[in-house]
């Protein structure tokens, strides 16, 4: 297996719901006048409490910093798993759970914090750039690790990045069980050909940013049990969306590229209040019994919280192993 | 190909008349002759000799973003289209609703997720199996493998199934592919390799090219690079691989997959399409975006990657197939050579073919050769019997001279014309004035006169300007008492001159009736009559004439002339004088025309004779010698010098001689001719060492014998040398070859010279000499036996045993001939490889029937290792 360190210095930014305004036109030059931005990596998130986005250095400079902005003072590097084409197809489970075993829970381990963003096309495993001697330390045993440059893999050893393994220094502290929400809706992961992004730039902006305008036909009483989220990532000229079957409704069917059975997927949130960013061990927390029983899952994490999509058909026993989980600690 | 919505055109593989444009709906054309019947009236013009017709359009299928068209024959025009959604769809074009492919148009291969399909390739051999490389899926692979018999199988649901149901679409919809490659990776580009077509090599988004054998997946070899946009398979050596990347080429040699061959970085733009020539060997045109430009490769045998320094030899060329017009796309035509059709942007297309680089070849003999595409064309000279000497080409008068041993006549110089063919007036005036300088010379030595001997090579131009002590004299018409009014001058550098033009055979008497007589014996009537006339001998003129025209075949005409002759009267106002001077312009032959000028004109004022250029210079010159003063004369022979110069007369050698002037003559003469030959051999004849120092001399020679060479003479050019080492001492070349005794290491003539026994070389050997009395066979050195002849087993130095199977008689006829060929027989010879040898005789016909070494433990194949000695000599000895 191959991880590869990308290209990209990341920063991990919020925008409150309120201040939503002052950022429209950064956000839609981002999303759609891909010729007039350098960002590489765009991800823009919203979740009832705020937007997330998540940008490379370029992107970032469009943001103009108010209060309604918050920014995490990191820069956060994008890791990757490639299979190398060889690796056994025979587990079907996709996403966050192939990989919970052989970088999330050692990475937990080491204490490191991680920050995950699962795709359409793959999952990006986002660590602070200060913790990646650690993080090259502790999976060099399992992958060649490469680092992306101008165009060209170098590999990566691990004496160049540190000289000998080091703790992060942090106190462990008792791994906390973080309570969870199960909202009723259906999630759909789709993709669609960024050629055709004008297409739908109407509907993707009525979604993104006029959500909270009361829909005809929405029935008010599905709010408690029902939750906004939606998703838009542009990733090296990859699209990728997360949204709901509600939300899907509104877009033409021909144009996005989803699975061909149809496949849907229920959220579990983690986190009763804002998570912070220094917590370690939280999504092996979720990816561990999920790669356990062998079910597949995305993961995404936004400022607050952790949102993990687990196979409608599973939700059952997702939820009776996280109950279960609960109650051990 | 991301082409987006620009056309791209994909060329029929069995119809080299179809094609197919493909932007947003797939269009079928076909090309044909421009204005044909087969052409109606709505076709495109694609060049001035080609249209093309719209067959038939589709546009069943949306969101198109790369096609491959069904390679084998049956059903044709199958068209596979991969879709944005990544379903690659089968649908055909222009067929009517019972073809063969009808089960087969509309089937749609559907992947588990939808992603874009960015190629697609049909595998050649298993014409069923259907490669898509898609973009990247966290959890799926990116190049599914088709069958597009999938449905047919038993597996399949039943016919009667999916007629019952009636939902014949979801007969239609394949989901499970045959194999599935590459996880987690996008695949941009794949081409199944010709060599193996169970192999595929893919290019992935991980900046990596693999092959991957469909028989076991799991391995792969790989390599990272970033040139992953497109790869594609040279169709004439398969082992070769394109791909490319922004603005980058790669090549790779499968067979050395590491690292690329080389790779091609010129352009700035991205490139949008990388494609062999189907047609000519190791050509590949490149495309970037937004150029009008397609770039040619043309990689020339390359060779294989011995080491890391081997660089292919790589020609470059751009063509613009349509002046202004962005070139969307392009395709080779399948089967015409060089032939292509490009599209721009908005759908205009053009027929071009790319013109082939044309490679020109000089034969050393007269032939020409050049190749262009697959045609070689060779230009001969017509070698029939009407063409004119003097029309043909120099090699091959050179060639024809060479044999005739022209150049080498040095008793009778003048002969040497004769040798060359006899029918250059410029040759006959070059070898005669030649001959006049070696008969002078050969003269003034007798007489021990050194100081003209140096001064007769330098040329008329030099003798008249050292000339002193002229005599004007005025002298009588002979045969009458009539004195003339004309001055007629006289010295002894004058007389020398006119030895040289051939007037007089030696000075200081003027007698020119041995020359008159050589001349009638020519039958050169006119000329004779005008040397007569210059030597006022007006009787002398009128009987030669007379002579001329009684003569067999005699032009009659010349009657009349000695008629007007005769009236000659020397009053100024006569009226045959005025009738001579305005008539003797339409006589067409020009010394009849010049005798009268020369009566007509007044004294010292003879620009009438002297600038009449069909005179032969000579009699010009001498004439010029008689009648003109000492300040006139240089003048005249100065220009006249210049005028031969510049036009690289041989006659004005006459005037340069052989001097640094004369060079020049001679180098103005070559630049217009090429005829080294007679340059060569006219230098040689310059005694003074200087000319033959010049470096266009020794150029000339170098060059002829060079050419000798090349034209297998090399008994030709073996006597030239000879020839030149005689005339030029300092040309002899140094011994080459030394034979070293194997026990005390000296050289075997060398240790003879330093014994008592003086000039012994290699004549005792058996070299040279009679072949009976020499016979030395042991080393002089240390008196050890010199080795054996490995055929005859004696010890070199003993002489050749004439051949027992020889008649008397025969010897006796080749006498000469065997004396030649024995001195060589005797000689030593050997291998430079295993050095066994022996007498060049034996050797000879050992090897005439052998490749193999005459020593029968050795297995040295000696003939071989001489390249040049199989090639014969194509003159003979």
């Amino acid at each position: 297996m191959d991880l590869h360190i990308l290209d990209h210095r990341l920063r991990v930014t919020s925008i409150s719901k309120t201040g939503l305004e002052q950022y429209t036109h950064p956000l839609i030059k981002l999303i759609f006048l891909r010729n007039r931005t350098r960002c590489k990596f765009f991800s823009l998130t919203e979740t009832p409490e705020n937007y997330t986005v998540v940008l490379d250095e370029e992107g970032f400079k469009e943001l103009q910093p108010s209060e309604h902005l918050q920014v995490e003072g990191s820069t956060w590097l994008p890791l990757n798993v490639v299979s190398n084409g060889n690796a056994s197809s025979s587990s079907q489970s996709v996403g966050v759970t192939k990989i919970a075993k052989s970088v999330i829970a050692p990475l937990a381990e080491q204490h490191v914090s991680v920050f995950m963003l699962s795709t359409y096309q793959t999952d990006f495993i986002l660590v602070r750039e200060k913790d990646l001697s650690v993080v090259v330390e502790s999976l060099v045993e399992e992958f060649n690790i490469f680092r992306e440059e101008g165009g060209e893999s170098v590999p990566v050893h691990s004496q160049d990045a540190c000289n000998g393994l080091q703790r992060n220094g942090r106190e462990v502290p008792h791994a906390t069980v973080h309570p969870v929400l199960i909202p009723e809706n259906q999630f759909c992961v789709m993709s669609l050909d960024p050629d055709t992004l004008p297409a739908i730039a109407t509907i993707l902006i009525d979604v993104l940013f006029y959500s909270n305008s009361p829909r005809e036909g929405a029935s008010i009483d599905q709010d408690m049990e029902c939750i906004k989220f939606f998703s838009f990532s542009m990733i090296d000229g990859y699209v990728s969306l997360v949204m709901d079957t509600e939300a899907q409704k509104q877009f033409p069917t021909d144009l996005l590229f989803t699975s061909s059975s149809g496949e849907l997927w229920r959220m579990v949130r983690i986190g009763g209040q804002p998570l912070g960013f220094d917590e370690c061990g939280i999504v092996a927390q979720i990816s561990q019994p999920l790669a356990d029983s062998d079910i597949s899952a995305y993961y995404i994490s936004t400022f607050s919280f952790d949102h993990a999509l687990v196979p409608e058909e599973d939700i059952v026993s997702v939820t009776e192993m996280l109950q279960a989980q609960r109650m051990s600690s | 190909m991301s082409s987006g919505y620009k056309p791209d055109i994909l060329w029929s593989p069995h119809h080299a008349d179809r094609y197919v444009i493909c932007d947003t709906e797939l269009s079928l054309y076909r090309i044909g002759p421009a204005g044909s019947s087969e052409t109606k009236a709505g076709a495109l013009p694609l060049s001035e000799e080609t249209a093309a017709t719209l067959l038939a359009i589709n546009s069943d299928t949306p969101y198109m973003k790369c096609v491959a068209w069904y390679p084998k024959q049956e059903p044709e025009c199958l068209l596979a289209v991969g879709q944005a959604n990544g379903r690659v769809v089968l649908t055909s074009l222009g067929q009517s609703h019972n073809s063969k492919c009808k089960e087969l148009v509309g089937k749609e291969f559907v992947p588990k997720h939808a992603r874009q399909c960015n190629t697609l390739a049909w595998n050649p051999v298993d014409s069923n199996w259907l490669a898509a490389g898609l973009d990247k899926h966290r959890a799926d692979f990116s190049v599914l493998i088709w069958d597009i018999s999938s449905k047919f199988s038993p597996e399949a649901v039943p016919a009667e199934k999916v007629r019952l149901s009636g939902d014949v679409d979801s007969g239609l919809v394949v989901t499970k592919p045959l194999y599935e490659l590459g996880q987690n990776d996008a695949c941009l580009s794949l081409c199944w390799l010709p060599r193996d077509h169970q192999k595929l090599l893919l290019a992935g988004m991980h900046r990596n090219l693999a092959i991957f054998d469909l028989r076991n997946t799991s391995q792969k070899t790989f390599v990272n690079t970033k040139a992953i946009q497109g790869v594609t398979v040279d169709p004439h050596f398969q082992d070769r691989v394109a791909s490319f990347f922004e603005g980058q080429v790669a090549i790779w040699d499968l067979r050395k997959f590491e690292k690329p061959v080389f790779t091609l970085t010129e352009q700035p733009k991205p490139l949008t399409k990388v494609a062999w020539c189907p047609t000519r060997m190791g050509l590949l045109a490149t495309l970037t975006r937004d150029s009008n430009i397609i770039r040619l490769y043309d990689m020339q045998h390359t060779p294989m990657p011995f080491g890391d320094e081997v660089e292919p030899t790589i020609i470059e060329r751009s063509v613009q197939p349509c002046s202004e017009s962005i070139i969307s796309s392009f395709a080779w035509h399948p089967s015409a050579q060089n032939r292509m059709v490009v599209v721009s942007p908005n759908r205009v297309m053009n027929d071009f073919t790319v013109f082939e680089r044309i490679s020109l070849a000089w034969s050393s003999t007269t032939a020409l050769m050049w190749a262009c595409g697959r045609h070689l064309y060779e230009c001969t000279e017509d070698a029939g019997q009407g063409v004119a000497a003097a029309e043909k080409d120099i090699a091959t008068k050179m060639r024809e001279r060479a044999q005739s041993h022209y150049g080498h006549d040095t008793v009778q110089v003048w002969r040497n014309h004769v040798l060359a063919g006899g029918d250059d007036p410029q040759l006959r005036s070059l070898w005669y004035t030649l001959h006049f300088m070696k008969q002078y010379t050969e003269n003034v030595e007798q007489k021990q006169q050194s100081n003209k001997q140096s001064l007769i090579y330098s040329g008329i131009k030099n003798i008249v300007k050292s000339s002193s002590g002229t005599t004007e004299t005025r002298r009588c018409w002979s045969g009458s008492d009539r004195q003339t009014d004309v001055p007629w001058y006289h010295s002894e550098e004058r007389s020398l001159a006119l030895q040289l033009c051939g007037w007089i055979s030696r000075g200081p008497d003027i007698d020119v009736e041995p020359f008159l007589k050589s001349l009638e014996q020519e039958g050169e009537w006119e000329r004779a009559a005008a040397v007569a006339l210059f030597n006022l001998d007006i009787r002398r003129a009128i009987q030669i004439l007379n002579k001329g025209a009684s003569a067999e075949k005699g032009d009659l005409n010349l009657n009349v002339v000695a008629m007007a002759l005769s009236g000659y009267t020397d009053e100024k106002n006569s009226l045959w004088r005025e009738m001579c001077s305005s008539l003797r312009l339409q006589l067409k032959k020009p010394y009849l025309c010049v005798m009268f000028a020369f009566l007509t004109s007044e004294p010292g004022a003879y620009d009438a004779v002297l600038y009449e250029s069909r005179v032969a210079v000579r009699d010009r010159v001498a004439f010029a010698c008689m009648f003109l003063n000492d300040a006139q004369l240089p003048r005249y022979i100065d220009k006249l010098a210049n005028e031969m110069k510049e036009a690289g007369n041989l006659e004005g050698i006459l005037l340069t001689g052989l001097t640094k002037d004369g060079v020049d003559l001679m180098e103005s003469y070559v630049d217009q001719t090429g005829d080294v030959q007679t340059a060569s051999f006219c230098m040689l004849k310059g005694s003074p060492g200087e000319v033959l120092k010049d470096p266009r001399v020794q150029c000339w020679i170098e060059n002829y014998r060079n050419l000798l060479d090349a034209w297998r003479f090399w008994h030709k050019r073996a006597e030239f040398d000879i020839h030149r080492s005689k005339l030029d001492s300092s040309s002899k070349p140094l011994a080459q070859v030394f034979v070293s005794c194997n026990f005390c290491g000296k050289s075997i003539s060398y240790s003879c010279s330093a014994m008592p026994h003086q000039g012994r070389g290699f004549s005792q050997y058996g070299v040279s000499g009679s072949p009976t009395k020499s016979k030395v066979t042991s080393c002089p050195g240390c008196r050890k036996p010199l080795p054996r002849c490995a055929l005859c087993l004696m010890n070199m130095g003993t002489p050749v045993s004439s051949c027992p199977g020889t008649g008397k008689a025969d010897e006796k006829a080749d006498l000469t001939r065997d004396k030649k060929l024995a001195q060589f027989n005797n000689w030593f010879t050997w291998c430079h490889n295993c050095r066994h040898g022996g007498h060049a005789g034996h050797m000879l016909s050992w090897f005439r029937d052998h490749s193999e070494c005459p020593v029968s433990a050795c297995t040295c194949k000696c003939m071989q290792l001489d390249t040049t000695g199989n090639l014969v000599p194509s003159d003979s000895v």
